[in-house]
């Protein structure tokens, strides 16, 4: 029983002793006590450094894998890094295992926890060693050997903390997931996409138009986007694993608001109707539409729920926009949303439980989340201009965009409520946030 | 007389994306705890971990060509009360004037309805005009409900000039949403400037 000391700091129910063997956190809990933990240095395990470019490497290798491992741990909302000013342990007479660790030097400052990381670069090959111990028990909870490439050191941490979150809560991370996003920064609207916590984003279209809205493919290998590269708005398919990209949709007038369903066989989307914008089924193999609403306003904004059967979806055909829920099965369609000027922008939480929407009273938009039956509504965010609500793989964080004085940029903030991580991507002027599937 | 103003830009695949099950992998092991672990033990047996879908390798680019680029396609004949967009062309022949929207609305203002008929008569009687209608919206609300908005009021003006007979194969609509404002800024101002039907001339 190598876990008991953590779970009783967590207070895990002790009438539940079958849970403790696989599990130290309970996500379902309602509220937990932040683990301070100490991350030292990562070590460089490899023979010295060949001149001043090598050396240059390690110390970048050495950040990026420093910088990873401390936006991981908090962001998993479980650990608070204690300053690295505190610690008393001495790099160079301590190692990365158990016994080169001296755990009396870690409680001393008041750390439950210590992740220690070592690594050894050789040419692109990059390895990494990470342990993660419990000080109180002095004992290892998780331990990995990774190798990958020098050129991305952060991503060999986001699998580690796949692996310690997996651990510790018996849920898979997202720590290793994407996020696609536009942004107008260079002059265009173009879509890149990034890693969970903003870092590596790459830029994905170079069309010098005005690209808007990707989603993914439910497996994570496509992405669906709006483009004016021939002039009015279409939808396109980007294969993330070749680069090829081919229409998808490119009806007279507007193409846009496209969401693939959970199976992938179909894109719900808005089409110019005969009287207004209306939603619109795509089915992928057979290239036909079946049209899902017929009225004088606008319909937009389909959100799938997981299993399938019902679209959340935005409609003003009660004088201002309003979330509204499609019954796929009865066609029937429910109006969800009923204070609020203007709700929009609805996002389907993949355990099912919760739609987010962005909601303006006065101008300003904020995230809420509402349960599928319009109880439960709750406000997210307060400050600011916040909208695109996109959520995590694990339904426990949603990303959107969030103009604060003026700049656009993407934020993380927890389905409950907690804290708010800004992502710093270097791009800058980010909108539409869209979270990946889990990609592994 | 219209020119296409996008070049034509090579395809450069700077790489494959890579997915899972492809070949960049990340390797992973156990290690146990304790002091016995040795740091150049060796990976037999790891655990094989993909790269991620998205990897840092990879960017895509493609090929446009633009036919019908809003701002560079065709010329603008729009005139905004007290501005000055009119073409030289639109200036011989007439005016064509911007419409504007109250928020989140999209049928035309009784304050708009004199410009709009001005408008309706000038292509009466310059039959050879065809005329893009580009519906905008201001940037408050959602980029999709935006995109929406904008075709509306796009296409209740196509609707209005239809039944005062001008036949609809002379007019085109695209829908900007909130993407190209007229003028920049935050306030009621600027928004009431931004909500708008404009006419790009396409043909003459």
């Amino acid at each position: 029983m190598k876990k008991i000391l953590l779970a009783i700091i967590l207070f895990f129910p002790v009438f539940l002793p079958d849970a403790w063997a696989k599990v130290y956190i309970d996500l379902a809990a309602p509220a937990f006590r932040k683990l301070p933990i100490g991350v030292p240095e990562f070590k460089d395990l490899g023979a010295p450094a060949q001149g001043p470019a090598e050396k240059a490497e390690r110390e970048a290798i050495k950040k990026n894998l420093l910088d990873a491992a401390i936006t991981d741990l908090r962001f998993s909302g479980f650990f608070s890094v204690i300053d690295r000013a505190a610690y008393l342990e001495d790099p160079n007479t301590s190692g990365i295992t158990a016994a080169e660790t001296n755990f009396r030097n870690w409680r001393a400052i008041g750390a439950d926890g210590v992740l220690k990381g070592g690594f050894i670069a050789e040419g692109d090959r990059l390895t990494v060693e990470l342990r993660f111990f419990d000080t109180a028990t002095e004992r290892q909870v998780i331990g990995k050997r990774l190798v990958g490439s020098t050129k991305n050191p952060r991503r060999i941490v986001h699998y580690f903390s796949d692996s310690l979150y997996e651990e510790l809560t018996g849920t898979r991370g997202v720590f290793t997931t994407k996020i696609l996003f536009v942004s107008g920064s260079g002059g265009n609207k173009e879509i890149y996409v990034s890693d969970y916590d903003g870092k590596n984003a790459m830029k994905l279209t170079r069309n010098r138009s005005i690209n808007l809205a990707p989603q993914w493919s439910p497996d994570g290998r496509k992405a669906l986007y709006v483009s004016y590269k021939k002039g009015t708005p279409a939808m396109y398919l980007l294969d993330l694993t070749n680069g090829k990209d081919e229409p998808l949709s490119s009806r007279p007038g507007i193409n846009i608001a496209g969401r693939f369903s959970p199976d992938g066989g179909k894109v719900a989307l808005t089409l110019t109707g005969e009287r207004s914008p209306e939603l619109m089924l795509l089915d992928l193999a057979t290239k036909v539409y079946s049209q899902l609403t017929d009225n004088h306003g606008i319909d937009v904004s389909p959100a799938w729920s997981p299993d399938g059967t019902k679209l959340a979806y935005v409609s003003d055909s009660a004088g201002n926009p309003q979330i509204h829920v499609l019954d796929l099965l009865t066609k029937k369609s429910k109006r969800i949303t009923f204070s609020g000027k203007y709700n929009s922008s609805p996002s389907w939480s993949p355990d099912g439980k919760l739609i987010a929407l962005s909601r303006s009273d006065s101008g300003k938009f904020n995230i809420w989340v509402v349960r599928p039956d319009g109880d439960g509504l709750s406000q997210l965010t307060f400050e600011g201009n916040n909208r695109n609500p996109s959520w995590s793989p694990d339904s426990r964080n949603i990303v959107y965009s969030s103009t604060a004085g003026g700049a656009a940029s993407l934020k993380i903030i927890r389905a409950d409520g907690g804290e708010v991580m800004r992502l710093n991507t270097g791009i800058g002027g980010e909108l539409a946030p869209a979270w990946s599937p889990y990609l592994k | 007389m219209k020119k296409d103003f996008l070049k034509i830009l090579p395809a450069v695949f700077l790489g494959a994306l890579l997915m899972a099950g492809c070949e960049k992998r990340i390797v992973t092991e156990d290690i146990a705890g304790g002091a016995q672990q040795k740091n150049d033990a060796a990976i037999a047996g790891a655990e094989v971990v993909p790269e991620a879908g998205v990897s840092a390798e990879g960017v895509t680019s493609e090929d446009i060509k633009g036919t019908t680029d809003a701002r560079l396609g065709g010329s603008y004949a729009s005139l905004t009360p007290g501005g000055d967009t009119l073409t030289a062309k639109a200036m011989e022949k007439g005016h064509l004037y911007t419409i504007y929207f109250d928020y989140d609305n999209y049928t035309v203002r009784d304050t708009d309805m004199d410009n709009l008929t001005k408008n309706a008569k000038w292509l009466g009687i310059n039959p050879a005009i065809k005329v893009r209608i580009e519906g905008h919206a201001d940037e408050r609300g959602e980029t999709d409900y935006n995109l929406a908005l904008g075709d509306k009021r796009a296409r209740s003006i196509l609707k209005y000039l239809q039944d005062m007979g001008i036949k609809v194969d002379r007019m085109d609509v695209v829908s900007y949403g909130e993407e190209k404002p007229a003028i920049e800024g935050h306030d009621e101002a600027t928004w009431s400037q931004n909500r708008r039907a404009e006419f790009v001339i396409i043909a003459n």
